[in-house]
């Protein structure tokens, strides 16, 4: 397992490479100057100092040396955009939020899901089924910035008096709990209409199996045999899907943090490809690698004690 | 079922949550007297005055600092004493006499030395500042900002900068011409100073909340970046006496729809996050605080617009579309009255000419200008048909945003309905398009639409673009007799003497025997929403928010 795990963490580093490599040559293609905000043109000398200032007058593969260095002294530079603060400043005073709210989306995903897609495939083709799986499926056509505008309109304005939720913002303190519920339920909607649909089928063919027939034969109650042995085999995929969701999650939550106005790394994502924020999008980019590729390692580590198969295969 | 019960204990828990939530009393609404919130649409990219180039910055830093001058009412804009407490002007020469009751925020007066600092600091070539030419008009200015430190000691060009402290509170400025309008200029935000001493304690982290320190009413209280900001009233301010409120709070929110229903719900007093075009039937007839005078009668309603100094416009490449009658036709075959009315709906202006009506002079300077409101297709048609080889295959080029993808579409069946031309809309994302445009706009572009809004409340920075060689005049259009006359009216102080060269400037971009190089459809509006408890909020016309004269009941 340690030889294994240190294997991954090595293989990081030509990953995280590649990947600056060409997010880099990207922002070099798409153009645009990150100095021009409105249709104000730059004086040429105002220019030229910019340009001198953020090393952008440097030769290609100079500006690409200093990116690298940064990224493995991790000082990610100064925004271009937002001239007070540097990349490493936005990532410290906005990830933790991007976390918690991808984190309470996952949490409320499979509080929801998981039982969800469980009851409709035991209960299959019964009307507990159609009904849930009514709901899961329309929730899954509705868009997330649709299900996030309905929820303030409908939690947070019309109904305020009844449930005191604030129309937008995030708290990220405990105390800030309120602000957290209706974005981790627009955010999770999605992922969690994912799992019970995988759950749902992943059940259904669990149940089919011989040993779940032989488990109700010798007499054990049903609950247990649903609780220890349905549920642990089926769910891997869902173990699967919940991995590279979970780096979604916590990077890709634009448009929730958009139309909630939570102060995430998600809108950076947009923000700083649409204003050429070189800086920014290279720390990110590089930030969403890095997590994704932890989220696939504890999901293969996870593999290992769900299913002891895939654990001596790997020795 | 195990599961079951544990799947239902699970939404029992979450319901209960939120109930115990709503039987907690809201407390969002203790001691609003006094206490503004008003949502802002950005983060405001920074509060440094030397690195400010936006409108949020802008609102923010004028209440948290004293400026120079502050600009009187419309139509005039008239200079008033500000910071600077009286002026002179002889020749070239500013001369501004401080006030010596302005202070830091921390009791230290705030002095000549202390602009002289900002200001060369604004202009030096190491601090990279996008407005650092906002100086250019001040002698020496724009040969420092020039100066590349890695070659050369810029040192001397920085004592060659024509501004000087004259014993504590005079400030001496050396301009290159008379610039007559340099004093209402003063109002812009470039202008306001930076307190030394917490520059050098924290670098590049002195506008942070604890660090900053101010010298105007309010004081910068906390900065949550991305989320919001809170103001508080600054007791020792010179004139404390007259401001009425204690605290403001910036909730950050750029969803417009959002902002609305934060209003809706009592959540914020003020949406300057701006006002969809959407939702501006149902606003105008909510209940609010929209102040008399605002250009639409709305008084009295949520719905409060305010006239902007800005122009919207399509420009021609006068090298594609070079027949000057083409231009005509396709100017009067549109409808802006129609456009203003179905497609932006806040109040905008049918423009007459590229000056707005707002600025001091505008309906003089646009005396001659036949930008009609209403379309005129006879007079459309008979232009086009002196055009002796028209071009029927135009390519309109915008930016990606919903507003001027409707106006393009509108206009694109104006000109084929009415002028038989066949146009094709490319819609580009700004950066992109901004590098398209130029100057020279790439050779595929026949027409492309932009905005210009003004710096300063003088008609000189918006026909200033339209000279040989501004960098902001895409259309290669170049006319000496254009040039010239602008460049008079840097020298010509007296007013209507001013507005006279304006004029003939103007009727040379927009009169009926100009070359209209460019075609303006509307003057911008500001449109938000205020709620009736609140008096006294209004966006000026160079978008300046003086929260200074701001109650609220």
């Amino acid at each position: 397992m340690l030889k294994f795990v240190v294997r991954r963490f090595v293989w990081t580093i030509p990953v995280i490479l590649l990947v600056v490599f060409f997010t880099f040559a990207m922002m070099r293609q798409i153009k645009g100057n990150p100095f021009q905000v409105t249709e104000r043109a730059v004086p040429e000398s105002i220019q030229r100092n910019l340009d001198r200032k953020f090393h952008l007058d440097k030769p290609w593969y100079t500006q690409y040396y200093y990116y690298v260095k940064g990224v493995f002294t991790f000082d990610l530079g100064p925004s271009l955009v937002q001239r007070n603060q540097t990349v490493n400043d936005i990532i410290k005073e906005h990830f933790p939020v991007s976390l918690r709210l991808g984190m309470l989306a996952m949490a409320w995903a499979l509080l929801l899901g998981v039982p969800l897609g469980l009851l409709s495939a035991l209960k299959q083709n019964s009307i507990t089924d159609y009904l849930t799986m009514a709901f899961v499926n329309s929730g899954s056509a509705i868009p997330n910035f649709l299900v996030s505008t309905l929820l303030i309109y409908f939690f947070a304005v019309k109904w305020r008096g009844t449930f005191h939720l604030p129309t937008n913002g995030w708290d990220n303190s405990i105390g800030g709990w309120k602000t957290w519920i209706l974005p981790a339920i627009a955010l999770g909607h999605a992922p969690m209409t994912i799992f019970a649909r995988i759950v749902r089928g992943s059940v259904l063919e669990t149940v089919q199996q011989d040993y779940i027939r032989t488990a109700k034969a010798k007499g054990l109650r049903w609950r247990r045999v649903v609780g220890l042995h349905v549920l642990r085999n089926s769910l891997i995929p869902a173990v699967t899907a919940a991995a590279p969701l979970l780096g979604f999650l916590i990077t890709g939550s634009f448009i929730v943090e958009f139309i909630f106005g939570i102060p995430g790394i998600g809108r950076y994502f947009v923000i700083s490809v649409t204003g050429r924020d070189y800086s920014v999008t290279m720390g990110i980019t590089v930030m969403l690698s890095a997590i994704i590729i932890v989220a696939n390692m504890v999901v293969d580590i996870l593999y290992g004690f769900l299913d002891p198969r895939t654990r001596d295969a790997r020795t | 079922m195990r599961k079951r019960s544990i799947m239902l204990a699970g939404l029992v828990g979450l319901l209960a949550v939120i109930a115990a939530g709503a039987s907690i009393a809201a407390t969002g609404k203790s001691d609003r007297a006094g206490v503004l919130r008003m949502s802002i649409g950005a983060e405001p990219p920074s509060l440094d005055a030397g690195l400010a180039t936006d409108t949020t910055s802008s609102s923010i830093l004028f209440n948290i600092m004293d400026p120079l001058v502050r600009l009187g009412p419309a139509p005039a804009l008239k200079a008033e004493p500000g910071a600077a407490k009286s002026w002179t002007v002889k020749g070239n020469v500013v001369t501004l006499n401080l006030d010596p009751k302005v202070r830091w925020q921390n009791g230290a007066p705030t002095t000549a030395q202390d602009y002289v600092y900002s200001w060369l600091r604004t202009i030096s070539p190491q601090l990279g500042a996008d407005y650092a030419y906002q100086f250019f008009g001040i002698k020496g200015a724009e040969a420092y900002n020039s100066c590349d430190p890695a070659k050369t000691n810029c040192d001397t060009l920085r004592s060659q900068v024509g501004i000087k402290a004259i014993g504590r509170y005079k400030l001496q400025i050396t301009l290159t011409s008379p610039q007559p309008w340099f004093i209402q200029q003063l109002s812009h935000t470039s202008f306001l100073p930076v307190y030394k001493p917490i520059v050098d304690k924290y670098g590049n982290k002195f506008t942070e909340a604890s660090n900053f320190i101010g010298n105007g009413p309010f004081k910068l209280a906390s900065w949550k970046h991305d989320a919001s900001l809170t103001l508080v009233k600054w007791p020792k301010w010179r004139l404390a006496n007259t401001v009425k409120l204690s605290r403001i709070e910036l909730p950050i929110i750029t969803d417009g729809a959002t902002a609305a229903r934060a209003w809706d719900a009592g959540n914020i007093d003020v949406d300057e996050t701006g006002v969809l075009p959407q939702d501006v039937p149902k606003y105008k007839k909510t209940a609010g605080g929209a102040r008399k005078g605002s250009l639409q009668s709305t008084a009295g309603k949520a719905l409060q617009i305010d006239p902007a100094l800005g122009t919207y416009y399509y420009g021609f490449n006068i090298k594609n579309i070079s027949d000057v009658n083409q231009r005509r036709a396709m100017a009067f075959a549109i409808d802006r009255q129609a456009i203003v009315k179905y497609i932006t709906q806040t109040g905008q202006v049918p423009a007459k000419g590229f000056t707005p009506q707002g600025i001091a002079g505008g309906p003089t300077i646009d005396k001659n200008s036949f930008m009609p409101a209403i379309h005129q297709t006879a007079k459309a048609k008979a232009f086009m048909a002196k055009v002796a080889n028209p071009k029927k295959d135009v390519h309109l080029y915008i930016n990606n945003s919903p507003g001027h993808i409707k106006i393009a579409t509108a206009i694109q069946a104006f000109w084929q309905q009415n002028l038989g031309l066949n146009v094709k809309i490319q819609v580009m994302e700004w950066k992109q398009y901004l590098q398209f445009l130029g100057p020279p706009p790439n050779a595929d572009v026949d027409v492309y639409r932009l905005g210009w809004i003004y710096d300063f409340p003088d008609a000189y920075n918006g026909l200033v673009l339209w000279t040989c060689d501004s960098g902001n005049n895409n259309t290669n259009w170049c006319n000496k007799r254009f040039d010239a006359l602008v460049d008079r009216a840097t020298r010509t102080p007296d007013f209507d003497k001013r507005v006279a060269l304006y004029q003939q400037a103007e009727s040379i971009l927009t009169g009926p025997n100009g070359d209209l190089p460019i075609m303006p459809i509307y003057w911008y509006t500001f449109a938000n929403l205020v709620h009736k408890n609140v008096k006294g909020w209004f966006v000026g016309p160079t978008s300046v928010i003086d929260l200074s004269k701001v109650t609220v009941s």
